[in-house]
């Protein structure tokens, strides 16, 4: 290809990437009413970020990261910052059809679609990759970033988290990526530089914490559509901006719930959402079951609730029991489905739907993501077990199948609606 | 009343815990000079070689006296004070359960006070690896039997073997680092030496002293080292169960993330992957509560005193406790 058809082609993947953005984010923002005046900082953001690429850091040290298993303190204690490469972009999907079988997941094809474009805006083509080695595709895809010229570490995850085997293996692995992180930096992680880390991130996970427990609110004062597009916005904006954001967020939503009111019906059913993580702008599913009259109270992914939820606990603030303290942090209370045993992901989702006071759960898996769409009968049949009311869709980021869906999602929520006047 | 609860679930434990602690090391360890005597059974180790500064004396000490019996007059006088004896013990196990441990032990506490020192120093803990760890634990019972069983052998000789030398005195005492350690304290180092007066008192005073050694190396690179092989510790997990102090767990509200068993000092897993049982004190736990203090989620983790909350883990007061901490 040409110098010149080259630069035609990036532009055009550059317009058809804003427009798809401006259409999912519009449809976000103004097919509700109501919408919490303090969702504009993100709406702002995803408009600056998403439709007119801004880069969002500036001239920081951006370091790519692949999965919520990356401890994201350590990149801060280097003076650089994580920003989190899984992309959502049925755009990119399509360009990253090119490096994977046919039968794949459309998150790993966008992100690596993402990666060979130079249009992302997120990180410097050669710029560092830290890539967890979680689901064959995953790990697969840590090496053909390297063959797009990028600078990758290679974070390996045990397949079972139970043995104490496997959490010695990872902290020593973790111990390694700090070590790699401060050659590829050249700064060194100091005691001080990496309790401020934690600090700062467990302020921004307390924000969430209390974002969480206000949807417990028997009258949902806030959209699930809204929270996934809060929660994803932690994969790229500035940690600090964004915590303060939330917390502005927070009160006016403690300030809803006080007064009564309610982002949706008093008789909306009340979703759990789990499976594979709704990242914008494939935020498919979620809009789709809010506009059909649910709403999204809580969820169990890796793209909100998996993410932030899970806060450390340090014993000795020395750098050898921080380090260690995030890696157990990132391992132990996991619920990703690459895991051999699936209690705790049951464990959480049986706990968030008795807490949020859930009628049901809706469980999406992109197709070809194997280890979601492996986990879907144990799950369902445990929640049927408990009585709980769970529907299963396979997708994926193009939007060809949302007359099907809507059609399927429409029947679930009418059967939770009758559900409920027979309770 | 809610905001006494959210003030007291929001505490910081380690300085409560210290200050505890500091409190109980006088008592046991000089409070005998104010006139302070607890008696002969307390479930703690205040050392009764420590005098004239103890405040009360270490339950070992006198069960090897009493063991030291002939079988024949079990049914006397003496069987009566094994019994009476072992009662009072129960008794004050009974309500503060295995927190002796934990908040009363002045050898415990001197082990903290040697991992505050280690951790002010910078250097890294060790750990045992989770082989080795549950043979080790063991090795309490089998100290717990011998104490009961050696002086019982040194009074009866069983099947027709011939009875042990009485200069084996009490056995275990011979080989306790608080026997050495606590009358320390007081200025009292006559106990750092070895009896040559018979070859068994010189092998028993000497292989004292060399787990006086043990305990100062162990005790300062592993967190409670010592108390992973205490038979006082045995002793009382065969009783914890009934206890009134209790740690308990709901389980459906854990994420396991091992928040807990990072903060535990025994190593003690089953408090974060155990996730069925109510009432979690293992023989091992000293029932300190750091691992409330260390857990993100509402009432997942309690201390309770007859079935009455506590001390709760909240998430307010983990992140109470955690910017605090961060700051410094």
């Amino acid at each position: 290809m040409s110098a010149e058809a080259q630069v035609k082609q990036i532009e055009m993947v550059r317009r058809q990437l804003s427009r798809e953005s401006a259409e999912a984010l519009n449809k976000i923002e103004k097919d509700f009413p109501d919408n919490p005046k303090s969702m504009d900082y993100f709406y702002d953001l995803y408009r600056r970020v998403h439709c007119e690429g801004e880069a969002p850091h500036g001239d920081k040290k951006v370091i790519g990261t692949t999965c919520v298993q990356v401890p994201e303190e350590l990149i801060y204690a280097v003076g650089a910052v994580p920003v989190r490469l899984c992309n959502g972009s049925h755009t990119f999907d399509q360009l990253g059809a090119e490096f994977m079988p046919a039968k794949s997941c459309s998150l790993v094809k966008a992100t690596l679609g993402m990666l060979s474009s130079e249009v992302a805006s997120w990180l410097d083509q050669g710029g560092d990759i830290v890539n967890v080695t979680t689901c064959d595709q995953k790990t697969k895809a840590g090496r053909l970033m390297e063959e797009a010229g990028y600078r990758v570490h290679h974070l390996e995850l045990p397949p079972s988290k139970e043995s104490e085997a496997a959490r010695t293996y990872w902290q020593s692995n973790v111990n390694g990526f700090a070590r790699s992180l401060e050659s590829v930096t050249g700064h060194k992680i100091t005691r001080n530089g990496l309790r401020d880390a934690i600090v700062r991130v467990g302020r921004a996970q307390q924000a969430y914490r209390r974002l969480h427990r206000l949807r417990m609110s028997p009258l949902a004062p806030i959209l699930g559509k809204d929270v996934f597009l809060v929660t994803n916005a932690y994969f790229f904006d500035d940690i600090d901006s964004w915590t303060d954001a939330v917390e502005v967020l927070n009160d006016e939503i403690e300030r809803r719930c006080e007064e009564g009111f309610g982002a949706a019906q008093r008789r909306a059913p009340r979703i759990l959402f789990t499976g594979s993580p709704p990242i914008f702008p494939n935020l498919k599913l979620p809009t789709l079951i809010e506009q059909s009259g649910a709403v999204i109270v809580a969820d169990e992914t890796c793209s909100a609730n998996r993410m932030l939820y899970d806060v450390v606990n340090v014993d000795e603030w020395q750098l050898y029991d921080m380090v260690d303290a995030l890696a157990d942090r990132a391992l132990k209370p996991c619920t990703c489905p690459i895991f051999v045993s699936d209690e705790d992901r049951k464990r959480r989702l049986l706990e968030l739907a008795r807490t949020f006071a859930v009628d049901g759960v809706v469980y999406q898996a992109f197709s070809g993501c194997q280890v979601f769409e492996m986990e879907q009968r144990s799950i369902s049949r445990f929640l049927a077990d408990e009585g709980i009311p769970s529907l299963y869709v396979e997708t994926d980021y193009s939007p060809d199948d949302l007359g099907q869906l809507s059609t399927r999602i429409e029947a679930f929520i009418e059967s939770l609606k009758a559900r409920r006047r027979r309770k | 009343m809610n905001r006494f609860r959210a003030f007291i679930n929001g505490a910081d434990i380690r300085r409560f815990r210290f200050w505890v602690q500091l409190g109980f090391f006088f008592l046991l360890v000089y409070g005998g000079y104010f006139m302070i005597n607890l008696g002969q059974s307390l479930p703690t180790f205040s050392c009764g070689f420590n005098q004239p500064g103890r405040a009360g004396v270490c339950y070992l000490l006198p069960l090897q006296h009493q063991t030291h019996i002939p079988w024949d007059s079990i049914i006397s006088g003496r069987g009566l004070g094994i019994l009476t004896g072992l009662l009072t013990f129960l008794a004050w196990l009974f309500v503060f359960n295995k927190a002796w441990c934990g908040y009363a032990c002045p050898l415990g506490t001197i082990q903290d006070w040697m991992t505050s020192l280690r951790q002010k120093l910078g250097i890294r803990y060790a750990t045992y690896n989770l082989d080795w760890f549950t043979r080790l634990k063991k090795i309490k019972y089998i100290l717990l039997i011998l104490l009961i069983v050696i002086p019982f052998l040194m009074a009866n000789s069983v099947a027709g073997l011939p009875k042990l030398p009485d200069d084996m005195g009490t056995p275990f005492c011979k080989i306790c680092p608080a026997r050495m350690v606590i009358p320390a304290m007081t200025g009292d180092f006559s106990q750092w030496t070895v009896d040559f007066s018979t070859g068994t008192a010189a092998a028993m005073t000497g292989l004292g002293m060399l787990v006086l050694g043990i305990f100062f190396v162990g005790g300062f690179i592993n967190k409670r080292f010592f108390c992973f092989f205490c038979p006082m510790s045995a002793l009382h997990s065969l009783f914890s169960k009934v206890a009134l102090l209790k740690l308990r767990k709901d389980g459906s509200k854990c994420t396991r993330c091992g928040d807990c068993y990072r903060a535990c000092d025994m190593q003690i897993r089953e408090i974060a992957d155990d996730v069925e049982s109510t009432t979690l004190v293992k023989d091992d736990c000293m029932m300190c509560f750091k691992c409330v203090a260390a857990c993100p989620e509402e009432g997942a983790l309690k201390a309770s005193f007859m079935n009455i909350p506590i001390y709760e883990s909240t998430e307010a007061g983990f992140f109470k406790r955690m910017t605090k901490r961060g700051k410094k």
